[in-house]
């Protein structure tokens, strides 16, 4: 539009009005499910079949009480945060010290090795569900919170590594240089200088496979059976069956198992950003 | 620019070093994929009897072969796939209209990103409500008039795997937006200024001139996206579905669950887990393509 | 990055607080007994979860050093939840199935202990339908409960179009499309049922399904592959009811629910008819009053034998798992199900008949309800679902519904679906199929 005495400034924020549109759209229709499950938790059943889109009136937090009373929604968080907490501790040291032999040594089957993890990356945990069941039954781990624990690990310390060679191959080679000339062993260099270093990226990672290992649904659900092992999520779906015509419980449920990873979003977003964004953008 | 110093050897002692720090991941991975990859194999050609585990051949893949359910999850499989360009066009709209507006660009990014931070069976038992038969997509529809397009969406065959499209969509467009926004980002500026000054309009300047430079990128959205569709999208159906109705939404995923836990047939659940790995294992290599494939590249 | 670390030492340490909260609350002590029950009757008998809360707390109260853990099961993993315990050989004490075949089924798999050994025979003889769960010479589980599942109508609505129900209790088909013709043309839904997880097409199964057969053993010769299920002695009733799906004679939702939302929708006024159990019958009679609320017996489409059965069960069993380390605990809560006291307040919370000759009927009153319980009483009884193995339960009966309900299969095509899940489930089962052909 040719408006030759119109200030640079107002013709970029009309042109701008468009995108803007598009842009609160995109933001409306993300929230609005967020939106949805808030409002619904806080309703009574009947201000719900009432009126299932508006704000809670009259609003009650019982939903909330019982969510974390009836069913057993503490117990299940509770092994969330082991299972995660352990599945990431073991999954980063072990994939540390493997990505620092690939990055700094050279030794016979290294590429076969860096390239293998790129492969197992994304194998479909479906193929690999009955065979790892039928180990754990052999070996008594079934219905034990060990059993995914490892099965979790194991899953992500592909990805791991590959995040990590990537990272430990971008740190100067002269600190190492100068460290080897020091006389420090390769283990020495390994905890004094690269991990230190490695923080960030260390950071990063724990939380992209956090999120894995909280929201993971289908691992859990086999291995986990009963209810004092269950983790969070498949936990919301023994609780989605048996209170079916609850919505309001049911929204309080799910709004309880989403807060710990909403919190860590909304504190540490960056996080998330770069870690998923690691390794596809050069 | 000269090239930079090679890395230098690090001096070792002892030459099985390297080994012995890739133990204990090669530990895990041995028994979390390689022996459940080869048992499959082995299991696919067995059948469970009371009196004892058979050996049958190839029945197992007969049965799956003939089975419709089978071409079925394959089927919806395939339909899935169908939402990856989709996805990837939303995604690139979004993440350019970002890149041109630094007003409240994070706040933005911030909020269309939530929702793949958010569990599945989360966001799953939500849209259960929001795409019933009085959840908030009718009664939208209804109230502009359009209440003929009113549907079970959920409940619906033909519309059910859309509906379930809808929801992937829905938490992987975030990812898309922001792995295009920060390739955006790290573009060089003047080529799209200069593409301004040239006259092209707004459409011109990025499918000529963004897009390429953002092949790579897109590329590697693409082939993650089509791999999540075959082999990460169980929970959507068992939260939200069942499967259903009738065999509408089963997966392959879902299928191979139904058969190795529900129907207790775990000859038949691992003939269907090679079939799986099978056609992942196509996708899996064009993935080699678009991640960095080999170490010298990741020496450089 | 800083600020991320600090917000995962806060997130953690709050959530090792909330973990230590929760673990303070769970005492142990020497020689406490913990008994695991995977527990489901409410959808059958809504109150029956209130009634299991207060008899968990009797219980204790008389037994200090047991505790027992109830947790309820979805009816739509009830049996795949049950499996994978099987299969991991490990799970609760004592569980919850459907009578007869899925009962039966996991006895074949030697995952039962049969009740019989743990509680006396004299104490047994009391409990009703105990022939549903005999298999050689032992008793597998407890019924605890009796329900017939029977047409309830909106008395009301009928008056409204103009309808008469049935003198003598029974419609032929003819006079029922009759009346769902003139139900829909005044505007009402005809029949209100909930097919998401499938049993809403399970009860058309074995109400409608069953009136062509002669006998149970004429179904076992279907499962056991004498006979093919595409004969229309099997399937042909698919026909009918995909008339009535076509005519739009059913709720435009039948899909998104699920029986238990679909009978509160009966309860709301929103369709004509639709089946009830006895549970789900009183809750109507509650939602729309005392004289709204008829039931008759099934419309009669077939002819064989089976046509004039009622159709009461125990619809689920009680029994406790061959891997319990505590059967005789187990035994002695079960039957504590069926003392007095229990029984009286069984039927105040649910107002289902308990499946004890011990129990007085003349609490009874309503007369709907009563006549229910006469049809439940009088003459052989036959649940068609129960002589089903689970799977083929699963895969053809339950996924049939569903695609005669929303129209993704044609009659023809649901024929092929059960015998091909029949054929599927005989290659995959052999052991199976070798009880199944000795049974009876």
């Amino acid at each position: 539009m040719k408006t030759a005495n119109t200030p640079a400034r107002i013709r970029s924020f009309l042109s701008s009005i468009p995108k803007h549109v598009v842009l609160i759209l995109f933001s409306v229709v993300a929230l609005y499910p967020v939106y949805y499950m808030f409002v619904t938790a806080f309703k009574t059943r009947a201000g719900w079949l009432h009126d299932q889109f508006g704000l809670p009136v009259p609003f009650t937090f019982q939903n909330i009480i019982d969510a974390m009373n009836r069913g057993n929604i503490p117990l299940w968080f509770g092994n969330s945060l082991v299972v995660t907490f352990a599945s990431l501790v073991v999954s980063t040291i072990v994939s540390a010290l493997a990505a620092y032999a690939l990055a700094r040594f050279h030794f016979v089957g290294r590429s076969f090795y860096y390239n293998s993890m790129i492969g197992l990356m994304v194998i479909p945990p479906a193929v690999l569900i009955l065979p790892l069941f039928v180990l754990m039954v052999n070996i008594g781990l079934i219905n034990t919170l060990p059993s995914v624990i490892i099965i979790y690990s194991g899953l992500v310390i592909p990805f791991s590594i590959y995040l990590l060679v990537s990272f430990f191959k971008s740190l100067p080679g002269e600190l190492f240089d100068a460290a080897a000339i020091d006389g420090c062993s390769n283990l020495e260099i390994f905890f004094r200088i690269t991990l230190p270093l490695s923080t960030p990226a260390v950071v990063t990672l724990v939380v992209v496979n956090a999120l894995f290992v909280w929201n993971e649904l289908f691992v859990a659900l086999v291995f986990l059976q009963n209810e004092s092992v269950k983790t969070l999520m498949p936990g919301l779906t023994l609780f989605k069956g048996h209170f079916t015509n609850n919505e309001p419980l049911i929204m309080a449920g799910s709004l309880i198992a989403t807060i710990p990873m909403v919190l860590l979003y909304l504190f540490g977003q960056r996080l998330f950003v770069e870690g998923l964004v690691a390794g596809a953008v050069k | 620019m000269p090239n930079p110093p090679a890395q230098p050897k690090i001096r070792r002692r002892n030459p099985l070093e390297p080994y012995l720090y890739l133990a204990p991941a090669t530990l895990f991975i041995v028994i979390v994929f390689v022996y459940p990859i080869i048992e499959i194999f082995h299991s696919s050609l067995l059948q469970n009897t009371a009196s004892g585990i058979k050996t049958i051949g190839l029945a197992n893949y007969r049965l799956v072969v003939q089975d419709p359910v089978f071409l079925d999850a394959l089927g919806n499989n395939g339909k899935l796939l169908l939402s990856v360009p989709i996805m990837t066009v939303l995604a690139l709209m979004i993440a350019i209209l970002l890149f041109e507006n630094t007003r409240g660009r994070i706040i933005y990014r911030g909020i269309i990103f939530l929702p793949y931070i958010l569990a599945i069976p989360v966001v799953g038992q939500t849209f259960v409500y929001l795409l019933g038969l009085n959840g908030i997509l009718n009664t939208l529809l209804r109230g502009a008039g359009l209440g003929f397009l009113t549907v079970d969406w959920l409940g619906s065959p033909t519309w059910v795997i859309p509906s379930i499209s809808l929801v992937i969509i829905y938490r992987e467009m975030g990812f898309g937006v922001v792995l295009f926004l920060a390739r955006l980002m790290s573009l060089e500026k003047e080529t799209l200024e200069a593409a301004a000054i040239d006259g092209a309009n707004w459409w011109q300047k990025h499918v000529y001139v963004t897009l390429p430079q953002m092949s790579a990128v897109i590329e590697f959205f693409v082939v993650v996206e089509l791999i999540t569709m075959l082999s990460w999208v169980f929970s959507y159906v068992f939260t939200m579905t069942g499967g259903g109705p009738g065999f509408a939404s089963t997966v392959m995923e879902f299928y191979i669950w139904e058969h190795a836990f529900a129907f207790r047939s775990p000859g038949i659940a691992s003939a269907l887990a090679v079939f799986l790995l099978l056609i992942t294992s196509v996708l899996i290599a064009l993935q080699f393509r678009v991640r960095r494939t080999s170490l010298e590249e990741v020496d450089r | 990055m800083k600020s991320g670390l600090r917000v995962i030492s806060i997130l953690v340490i709050l959530s090792l607080a909330l973990v230590a909260c929760g673990a303070s609350t769970s005492g142990s002590s020497a020689q406490k007994v913990n008994l695991t029950f995977w527990w489901w009757a409410e959808s059958d008998a809504p109150g029956a979860d209130a009634w299991m809360t207060e008899t968990v707390a009797a219980y204790e109260q008389l037994h200090p050093n047991i505790s027992i853990d109830v947790v309820p099961q979805s009816t739509d993993t009830l049996i795949s939840a049950f499996q994978s315990a099987v299969t991991a050989k490990s799970g609760p004490d004592m569980a919850s199935q459907w009578a007869t075949g899925p009962t039966l089924g996991f006895v074949w798999q030697d995952a039962i202990a049969p009740i019989s050994d743990y509680v006396p025979a004299s104490e047994i003889s009391n409990w009703l339908n105990t022939n549903e769960n005999m298999y050689q010479g032992k008793l597998w589980g407890m019924p605890m409960y009796l329900i017939g599942i029977d047409v309830m109508y909106n008395k009301t609505l009928f008056a409204q179009a103009g309808i008469t129900p049935p003198a003598s209790g029974r419609w032929t088909w003819d006079e029922f499309q009759a009346a769902c013709a003139t139900l829909k043309a005044a505007g009402i839904t005809p029949w209100v049922e909930g097919d998401k997880d499938g049993y809403g097409g399970a009860w058309f199964f074995a109400n409608v399904g069953i009136q062509s057969l002669d006998s149970t053993d004429d179904l076992r010769q279907a499962v056991i592959g004498n006979k093919s299920f595409t004969d229309p002695h099997y399937t042909g009733w698919y026909q009918s009811l995909d008339d009535m799906v076509k005519k739009g004679y059913f709720n435009q939702d039948i899909m998104s629910l699920d029986l238990n939302t679909s009978s509160q929708a009966f309860g709301q006024g929103k369709g004509a008819m639709s089946f009830g159990t006895d549970g789900m019958i009183k809750q109507a009679i509650t939602d729309l009053g005392a004289g709204n609320v008829g039931v008759m017996q099934t419309p009669l489409l077939g002819t064989g034998k089976l046509a004039s059965v009622g159709n009461a069960t125990q619809s689920t069993t009680f029994f406790i798992t061959k891997w319990s380390k505590h059967p005789q605990e187990a035994a002695n809560f079960l039957a504590f199900m069926h003392t007095p006291d229990r029984l009286a307040s069984w039927y105040k919370h649910t107002g289902v008949v308990p499946a004890d000759s011990r129990f007085d009927r003349s609490v009874v009153t309503d007369p709907v309800l009563k006549q229910m319980m006469t049809w439940e009483t009088t003459g052989p009884q036959v649940w068609l679902e129960n002589y089903l193995p689970g799977e083929i339960d699963t895969n053809a009966d339950l996924a049939a519904g569903q695609m005669i309900f929303s129209q993704s299969g044609s009659p023809t095509d649901v024929a092929n679906l059960w015998e091909r899940a029949a054929e599927t489930w005989r290659n995959q089962h052999p052991d199976e199929l070798t009880n199944w052909q000795n049974w009876k």
